[in-house]
């Protein structure tokens, strides 16, 4: 098998299948305390990164230090570290702390804890944290499966058509074309794109931008079908470039793999006509490495990008990590990386189960 | 019967066996030359009669000349000795981080796979942790810490800690590569051979297993060395990267992203470096996958 | 077997495609804040404008508007759009601080008093300002304490029909001086409590002379009034659900607020200045990319900016269909901070070998060529300043600007001691008062990285500057939330491990006493105390700083002046020029003005739209 192998290791193969699901229940298993390592490693790594979240609080910059005092303690930033920790993941209403200041801890604390499904509340707007990631992720949500759907439906004919003829001219022009699209960084091709069809371009009927700057919606207007597609069109080519250039070369290679195996030989020997051997059976065996590339990729869909939400104003999560890195927004920050730990830890597993239910050869022990 | 003085069917090296693969792949050809020049317009930069960090104001912001013909930028320096210096720091960080990858990655892999067993395991589950931590959230992160703290042997602001920030979530791959890799070649029928002959683990490993990993993890380089020059812009471009005045194509680019519209030439160059030295270490490393695979024509006539 | 394998594969792509289906379904997501139906008649006062306020109008002063032209009798729904680079964290500007909060909380809070671009008070819920004059002061001279009696207009309502009362304004001050809050509102450290005379009237007690309490409530940075029947007092000031739905008494209703993207506010048809406000939608979008937002304020779809920076100044004057509008003011006041002391020590009795020579300091300030620096880096828009005092009211004071003169300078560091007499460029202590023989002219110059590039090149040049007359400097760009962090976590200017900072900052409303206290108080360089990080010890000074705190407006006016002469002298901060406040709006607005005594939509109600 190809190289690209590495990413997603198949399963040692022992026994007969049908131990899937046991499988999965020791992966799952598996999975709890590595997450709680991870929270571990995370937290950490959250609060040594130096300037606090007091530092993102305001234009003037300069607190009356009597107030940055107070805020710690409110925030509980006055804890040592481990304290924290704990207190971020059981909560701290079963002990009582000191609320006001005067050294005596009169009044029980107010927090849940993450295992008890209290994210706690971002710094910077009090709200709690899952309401806030719960008001961003359908938006990322939205734009990244429309993302991957064009990107599949694009990518998969082009690999097929590339492996087919191979070093014909149209495979030359897309690997040369799958090379550039990697090649060009988001953030850049993001605003360019926004300089050619908002500013540069105008629509012949209406005079109007040919496409809209930004946002997923034109605002206080209905909702309408072609309203949504107008903004979606560009951030959705400006990420799908690269992706469609990475899977339509990785299903290439996989094509290629599969059509030089004996069994594709048989069929065509069979008699069958070339495009039934190739849609049939070559393509449904090339199909299984991508899907579990695919699992791989997954946890985009939740965390979206940055450089495209921020340069088309999109609503995501990838803006709401961003903003609470630059301000040390520790709540939130811990949230969303122990969401998208839990959301690859996730997937990994989906793409085994994935690989294995399609793929009969594999065995699990 | 063969003539032993004929130049067909002479043993070769392994080197020559690749490179004679190589030279038959146009683009991989291209891509070394490209390649090649950029780095020696790299190397060459000290030839320049312009300072990278030092301002000219009165020639702020010129469009392409003679004079400078890639431009200036805000403070009056020449766009073309800065993107050479930056140029210069991209490929260090991209080195850096394939250096870090390997010194880390392949040691576990090799390890992982040539043993099995708990140590496989424990390996194993190390790698799969690291790799669960969402990579670029993690690197604004890392990145922010590594800026500021005072580590060992890294001073602040260098390209040496971005690129440590990189390669320690970049060597994964690596290791799953090379685990592969003595998975599958542990089993052989010459391993077993050198086994009973007595020769130790490491010898084993180094002189036999790796030989036939290098394939792989040359390619795998290549590759993320492209990463890496993104990775570094991209953070650059959310500040978290190189800090100017030090030029890197990351910071030239974020730093032109305002001046897009009226000064196009700030951004499209230090872009264009970007997309050529990637563009050309993909064909690169197409072509060395390639040459690599021995049974690749083999492949193609049905042959296996 | 195929077909076994086809199903899976089918299903799985199935399960995918109603995953993507069923997301995609929620994902407009509106939040609709209910809006209280009113249930009071439309009050009806009339509101004369008065074209160019005077500063003699200050007691009895009423709010001033634009031109005045009756409200064009619009049959459409008129509507404009604020663009901003962040989210408001909340409506809450006594929280939080960063400018956007501020914005969207002049459309729905008002506050006792506020304050116009040119420095003139004036009432929005009182009724009439407390003055010495009208008996809304009274000092007690004895215990050297105040009372301000506060009587508010009986015709403001609350969007749910409640009146505005003397209550929400105890309990306001309460919920912000609540300890458990940890708050800290200008005035906190003077203002006492609040006691309800009447349901109109309020007092406040002081536990000394405030002189700024004309806009304690109101203006930038004072808290805004609160209503007492709405906001839980359990949840606290700082996290009650008002600040995410806040209940409105301004010209402005919360219609929707959907997180990261929007907000739209509709017009309140009972808000108490008759006619007003004239606009009857405003949408403020989140652009998070400054070129993005630039090029929707080109196109017209963006019809405010806030906060334009200089860089797009010039493109904007150009444009046909957008305006800027400058603040009659610069507040942010670019400024080089020396460290008086030794570096690492908070210890003002040991001295920096370099920078505690007065001479030194005077040298470093004739070298800067401030006028390139405005000139060429932010292209030509700043106003140079070299004293504190160069905002009205107090703009009078006979501070003559310094000199550049580089060979002046020279001649004054060779008076001082510094020669170069190894030739290297860079000279060193022959004979100097705090260092030892030998000791190189040497020492770090940091700015904070948060302002961006022309900060950067204002550093270097500087450096160049510097360099030419024998320094030899080391550029750094620190992250301001470390420069400025508190002592006991490191912060670098609090403890003290630094030689040189630029950094930029200048006082909100109209009185420099606290802005003074916190950066020339002796009292003020302990740790965590002030911000005096240069650790300048002068009696003198702190003399002045005290007095200044007191009604006298002659009085303080001279106490001002004695003050800018020993700055001048001593030059315990090099002072070089003031940002600019600038706004940009579309030329189908009217009546934006930009104000460095409060936010962009300060005037909201007064703004028209001209097609």
């Amino acid at each position: 098998m190809c190289w690209g192998d590495g990413l997603a290791v198949p399963p040692h193969i022992h026994s007969i299948g049908g131990d899937v699901g046991r499988y999965v229940v020791r992966r799952s298993l598996q999975a709890i305390p590595m997450l709680l390592l991870i929270s571990v490693v995370l937290f950490a790594l959250v609060n040594i990164a130096p300037g606090g979240p007091l530092a993102g609080y305001g234009r003037s910059r300069r607190m009356k230090p009597q107030k940055a005092e107070m805020l710690k303690r409110q925030f509980g930033l006055d804890k040592p570290l481990p304290v924290q920790y704990v207190v971020w993941l059981i909560g701290n209403d079963w002990m009582r702390v000191d609320a006001d200041g005067d050294g005596i801890a009169e009044s029980y604390g107010t927090r849940k804890g993450i295992l008890r499904g209290d994210f706690g509340f971002s710094f910077r707007t009090r709200r709690p944290v899952l309401g806030e990631i719960m008001d961003r992720l359908p938006n990322t949500v939205y734009l990244m499966s429309v993302t991957f759907a064009v990107v599949f439906i694009l990518a998969i004919p082009i690999g097929m058509i590339s492996a087919v003829r191979q070093y014909s001219f149209f495979d030359i022009a897309v690997t040369t074309f799958s090379f550039a699209g990697q090649a060009i960084p988001e953030f850049w091709l993001g605003l360019i794109l926004i300089l050619v069809f908002y500013t540069g371009l105008e629509s012949p009927f209406t005079g109007q931008p040919f496409l809209p700057s930004g946002g997923m919606y034109t605002l206080e207007a209905d909702f309408s079908l072609w309203d949504r597609i107008r903004h979606l069109i560009l951030p959705v080519a400006a990420q799908a470039l690269g992706w469609i250039a990475w899977y339509s070369r990785f299903l290439r290679s996989s094509m290629l793999d599969v059509i030089h195996q004996d069994y594709i030989r048989t069929a065509r020997a069979k008699g069958l006509r070339e495009r039934t051997v190739l849609s049939r059976h070559a393509l449904k065996n090339a199909l299984i490495p991508l899907v579990t590339m695919f699992a791989v990729d997954l946890p985009y869909l939740f965390t979206g990008a940055v450089f495209i939400e921020m340069v088309f104003s999109w609503p995501g999560m990838g803006r709401l990590y961003y903003q609470a890195a630059l301000q040390r927004d520790y709540p939130m920050l811990m949230a969303t990386l122990v969401i998208t730990a839990g959301i690859i830890i996730s997937s990994s597993l989906l793409a085994d189960i994935a690989y294995a239910f399609l793929d009969p050869r594999i065995h699990y022990d | 019967m063969r003539n032993p003085d004929s130049t067909e069917h002479r043993p070769e090296g392994l080197a020559t066996d690749v490179w004679r693969r190589f030279r038959r792949h146009p683009g991989a050809i291209a891509g070394l030359l490209v390649l090649s020049l950029l780095m020696l317009a790299i190397i060459l930069a000290g030839l320049s009669p312009y300072d990278p960090e030092t301002s000219d104001i009165p020639s702020r912001l010129q469009p392409p000349s003679w004079e400078h013909p890639m431009g200036t930028d805000p403070l009056g320096r020449d766009l073309l000795t800065r993107v050479l210096y930056g140029g210069r720091v991209s490929l260090l960080v991209g080195f850096m981080v394939v250096v870090i990858s390997l010194v880390i990655g392949a040691p576990m892999g090799a390890v992982a796979g040539y043993f099995g067993g708990w140590i496989d395991n424990v390996l194993m589950r190390i790698t799969d942790t690291v790799m669960t931590l969402p990579s670029l959230l993690v690197l604004i992160l890392l990145s922010a810490i590594l800026h500021e703290v005072e580590v060992p042997l890294f001073q602040r602001n260098s390209p040496m800690t971005i690129a440590l920030a990189i390669g320690l979530l970049s060597w994964m791959t690596t290791a799953r590569l090379v685990r592969a890799s003595f998975l599958a070649i542990r089993e052989r029928d010459f391993i077993t051979a050198a086994h009973s002959v007595g020769a130790s683990h490491s010898r084993i490993m180094i002189r036999h297993i790796l030989p036939n990993v290098i394939g792989p993890i040359t390619v795998q380089a290549t590759l993320e060395m492209g990463y890496a020059i993104m990775g570094e812009s991209g953070l650059s471009f959310l500040g978290f990267g190189i800090r100017p005045p030090t030029p890197s194509w990351g910071n030239l680019l974020s730093n032109a992203h305002q001046h897009l519209a009226r000064h196009p030439w700030l951004a499209i160059f230090p872009g264009l470096m970007i997309f050529l030295i990637i563009i050309s270490v993909s064909y690169i490393g197409d072509g060395l996958r390639d040459a690599f695979d021995p049974f690749k024509v083999l492949k193609q006539v049905g042959e296996i | 077997m195929p077909r076994n394998r086809s199903l899976k594969l089918l299903t799985l792509v199935v399960v995918f495609a109603l995953l993507f289906i069923s997301l995609t379904g929620c994902a407009r997501k509106a939040e609709d804040t209910p809006t209280p139906t009113p249930t009071v008649e439309k009050v009806a006062t009339a509101v004369p404008p008065t074209p160019v306020p005077t500063p003699e109008e200050v007691a009895t002063a009423v709010p001033p508007t634009a031109a005045p032209t009756e409200p064009p009798p619009e049959p459409e729904e008129t509507s404009i759009t604020i663009a901003v680079l962040q989210d408001p964290p909340s409506f809450n500007g006594t929280v939080t601080d960063t400018g956007y909060e501020l914005m969207v909380q002049e459309l729905v809070l008002l506050g006792l008093a506020d304050i116009d671009p040119w420095g003139n008070i004036f009432p929005e819920l009182a009724a009439e300002l407390p003055t010495v004059e009208n008996g809304g002061v009274v000092i007690d001279e004895d215990e050297w304490t105040m009372d301000v009696t506060w009587k508010l207009r009986d015709d403001v309502y609350w969007s749910d029909g409640e009146p505005v009362t003397a209550d929400d304004v105890v309990f306001t001050w309460n919920a912000v001086s609540d300890p458990e809050m940890g708050i800290w509102a200008p005035g906190a450290d003077y203002t006492g409590s609040a006691e309800r005379i009447d349901e109109y009237t309020v007092v406040f007690h002081y536990t000394g002379v405030y002189p700024a309490y004309l806009y304690q409530f109101g203006g930038e940075s004072g808290p805004h009034i609160w209503p007492e029947h709405y906001c839980d007092a359990e949840q606290g000031f700082t996290a009650w659900d008002a600040n995410q739905e806040p209940l409105s008494n301004g010209p402005y209703l919360l219609k929707e607020w959907v997180h990261g993207d929007h907000l739209t506010f509709v017009r309140n048809p009972d808000y108490f200045e008759e006619g007003k406000p004239y606009i009857d939608k405003i949408i403020i979008k989140v652009v998070p990319d400054p070129a993005v937002l630039h090029a929707m304020m080109l196109e017209g779809d963006a019809d405010v900016e806030m906060w334009v920076s200089e860089m797009y100044l010039a493109e904007y004057q150009d444009a046909p269909n957008v305006n800027v509008t400058f603040s009659p003011y610069g507040r942010w006041v670019m400024r080089l901070i020396p460290n008086l002391a030794k570096r690492g020590s908070i210890d003002p009795a040991e001295p920096h070998p370099i920078l505690a020579d007065v001479k030194v300091r005077q040298a470093i300030r004739m070298a800067i060529d401030v006028d390139t620096i405005t000139e060429e880096i932010f292209y030509g828009y700043p106003d140079t300043v070299w004293t504190e005092m160069f905002r009205p009211p107090y703009d009078v004071c006979d501070i003559s600007r310094p000199k550049y003169d580089p060979e002046g300078a020279k001649a004054l560091l060779v008076e001082a001691g510094w020669t170069d007499e190894d030739g290297d460029g860079v000279r060193e202590c022959h004979g100097c008062p705090n260092a030892e023989e030998g000791y190189p002219m040497s020492m770090e110059f940091a700015i904070y990285a948060e302002y961006g590039e022309e900060l950067e090149l204002a550093q270097q040049l500087i450096a160049e500057n510097l360099e030419a007359i024998g320094f030899d400097l080391k550029l750094e760009k620190i992250q301001g939330s470390i420069m400025w962090d508190s002592y006991e976590a490191g912060g670098l200017e609090q403890i003290g491990d630094f030689d040189l900072n630029m950094w930029d900052d200048g006082y909100p409303g109209l009185d420099p006493s606290d802005s003074l206290w916190s950066f020339y108080y002796s009292e003020a360089a302990e740790p965590d105390w002030g911000w005096n990080v240069g650790r300048w010890m002068n009696e003198d000074a702190s003399y002045y700083i005290d007095e200044c705190y007191c009604l006298d407006e002659e009085y303080r006016q001279e106490v001002f002046c004695e003050l800018a002469k020993i700055l001048d002298e001593e030059v315990p901060q090099i002072l070089l020029f003031t940002a600019i406040d600038a706004d940009a709006y579309s030329t189908r607005v009217e009546g934006v003005q930009a104000t460095i005594n409060d936010i962009v939509t300060w005037n909201v109600a007064d703004w028209k739209i001209v097609e």
